[in-house]
């Protein structure tokens, strides 16, 4: 069955078979690639980035940074791009028109098609995609740090990754999420972005979502569903472990704070830009790809630091609504109010006084201070689950450490072929 | 004053030794029944701590606090705090010398 997705595009899976992979990939040039283009192949490879089949060329790239759209006009706020420095290039010997393979751990991953060679200016793509050229902005230092040259071209995987547990259990291609939302029944999926553990302040976040997208499907069944889709990535010190971010969320449905036929936990392989509206649009197009119908923007979506307002990234969504398909589910904030004596939405209670905001950078310093915290803000199961994970995968700390940096199990390992 | 603080959350043994300086009442309930107690601190204050700690953020656009100090620095922070019987941008005056 086909797919459609991003741009009107079918999914498109761009993976050899191991015995084609095998012939295909004899006598290529190797390039061992970092992890993020590795992650980058395989997200690409399985149509998570439809209608996009390989690294950006030179058009695409310089149409999203100009006009927020691929070169044929399909929206796209984040370029998508592999670079090399000059010195590589010579020495490898690398030429348009050629093949390449991809290595990452030493094991080959993908077939890359060189078809173009160009260069950006690297501070102009910055300042278009984050709207800042402040190299202590994440986004924009990881885009100094660019090679002096791009390539463009199509990926095919050659050598399927193979996920280790937990991740394992929760891996889906975009095509196995369309699947397991047949399967589920579900009409509807709403999305919620995530590399948190969840607080309540998230828990009802999706359980308001989840009333939004329903919009007016009948209840006398569910056919409506939150995909809680975790991004896993980049971490950087003092993050939640990978680990505790996907147990603790699925511990929501295991616990029955969600049913089991409305709350599903994948995740994607994808470094986090910190692009604010920028990412939004990313974001809305990834899960579009996912089988999503809506998707959940709270307030300051993937910002960083003040660089973004806080409904930013609801109005650029608003401002491309009609190019994207997939609906922007716009929340205001969750608190906690003691007169109500119950978490809720800034758009409802009218104790602004009284209202005890939280935010997951509080709860994890409550964490961090070794207090527990009370199961009004944070579910038991969820934080038996982070400290279970702390112990099991964190070397003891449910956040991520230098430690863990170093020694962390991989997320995925490649077979020899 | 400056409104950044620095939340030190208050579990049963830094809850005895508030008791212990009879500052009992210095805790604050402020999240749905964790109590803690916030040290002020000045602008400047704020970015020699986050120089200090790398891994300690400042969150910006919902609660005004530094966050992800470790618990070492938490503690002494919050010794000082019980020492000079303050809050204030004091405190974390006398942690910076220390």
């Amino acid at each position: 069955m086909e797919y459609i997705g991003h741009g009107g595009k079918p999914i498109v899976e761009r993976v050899l078979k191991p015995d084609e992979a095998k012939d295909a990939i004899k006598g290529l040039t190797e390039i061992p690639v970092r992890r993020q283009i590795a992650h980058e192949t395989i997200s690409i490879a399985y149509g998570f980035f439809t209608p996009i089949e390989g690294f950006m060329k030179y058009e695409d790239v310089d149409s999203v940074c100009k006009n927020m759209a691929l070169a044929d006009g399909v929206v796209w706020s984040i370029p998508i791009v592999f670079d090399m420095n000059v010195d590589e290039l010579k020495e490898k010997d690398i030429k348009e028109g050629d093949s390449v393979l991809f290595k990452y751990m030493d094991k080959p991953l993908a077939i890359f098609e060189v078809e173009e060679i160009f260069e950006y200016d690297t501070k102009f793509m910055a300042e278009k995609v984050y709207g800042t050229s402040e190299e202590k902005h994440p986004g924009v230092a990881r885009t100094y740090k660019y090679g002096e040259k791009f390539l463009g071209g199509k990926i095919t995987l050659v050598n399927e990754p193979v996920f280790s547990e937990p991740y394992a259990t929760y891996w889906k291609t975009p095509i196995q999420h369309r699947e397991a939302m047949k399967e589920k029944g579900w009409e509807a999926m709403v999305a919620h972005q995530t590399r948190n553990v969840p607080h309540t302040g998230h828990e009802w976040l999706m359980k308001g979502a989840w009333f939004a997208a329903n919009e007016d499907l009948m209840v006398d069944k569910l056919r409506t569903g939150v995909l809680v889709n975790c991004i896993i990535g980049e971490k950087r010190k003092g993050d939640y472990i990978d680990e505790a971010i996907l147990l603790s969320h699925d511990m929501l449905r295991k616990a029955g704070y969600f049913r089991d036929d409305v709350h599903m936990t994948t995740f994607t392989l994808w470094d986090m830009r910190y692009a604010g509206p920028k990412e939004a649009i990313f974001h809305a197009i990834l899960r579009t790809n996912l089988g999503c119908t809506h998707h959940m923007f709270g307030r300051d979506h993937a910002g960083v630091g003040d660089y973004y307002g806080t409904y930013d990234a609801h109005y650029l969504l608003k401002s491309v609504k009609e190019k994207l398909a997939i609906k922007p589910v716009f929340v205001l904030e969750w608190w906690y109010c003691p007169i109500c004596s119950e978490v809720t939405c800034s758009a409802l209670c009218n104790h602004t006084k009284e209202r005890q905001k939280f935010s997951g950078t509080l709860i994890r310093s409550i964490l961090m201070d070794g207090v527990k915290p009370t199961r009004l803000i944070f579910r038991p199961e969820v934080f038996d689950t982070v400290m279970e994970t702390a112990e099991k995968y964190g070397f003891g700390s449910p956040f991520v450490t230098d430690h863990y940096l170093e020694k962390r199990q991989p997320i995925f390992t490649l077979k020899d072929l | 004053m400056d409104d950044i603080g620095i939340n030190i959350w208050i579990n049963e043994e830094r809850y005895e030794k508030l008791k212990e300086a009879g500052l009992a009442d210095m805790a604050k309930e402020v999240l749905a029944g964790m109590k803690n107690i916030q040290v002020k601190c000045t602008e400047e204050q704020k970015d020699e701590i986050l120089k200090k700690y790398p891994s300690a953020k400042f969150d910006a656009s919902t609660t005004r606090t530094i966050e992800l100090l470790p618990r070492e620095v938490k503690d002494k922070i919050f010794e000082i705090a019980i020492k000079r019987k303050s809050t204030g941008p004091d405190v974390i005056e006398e942690f910076l010398k220390s």
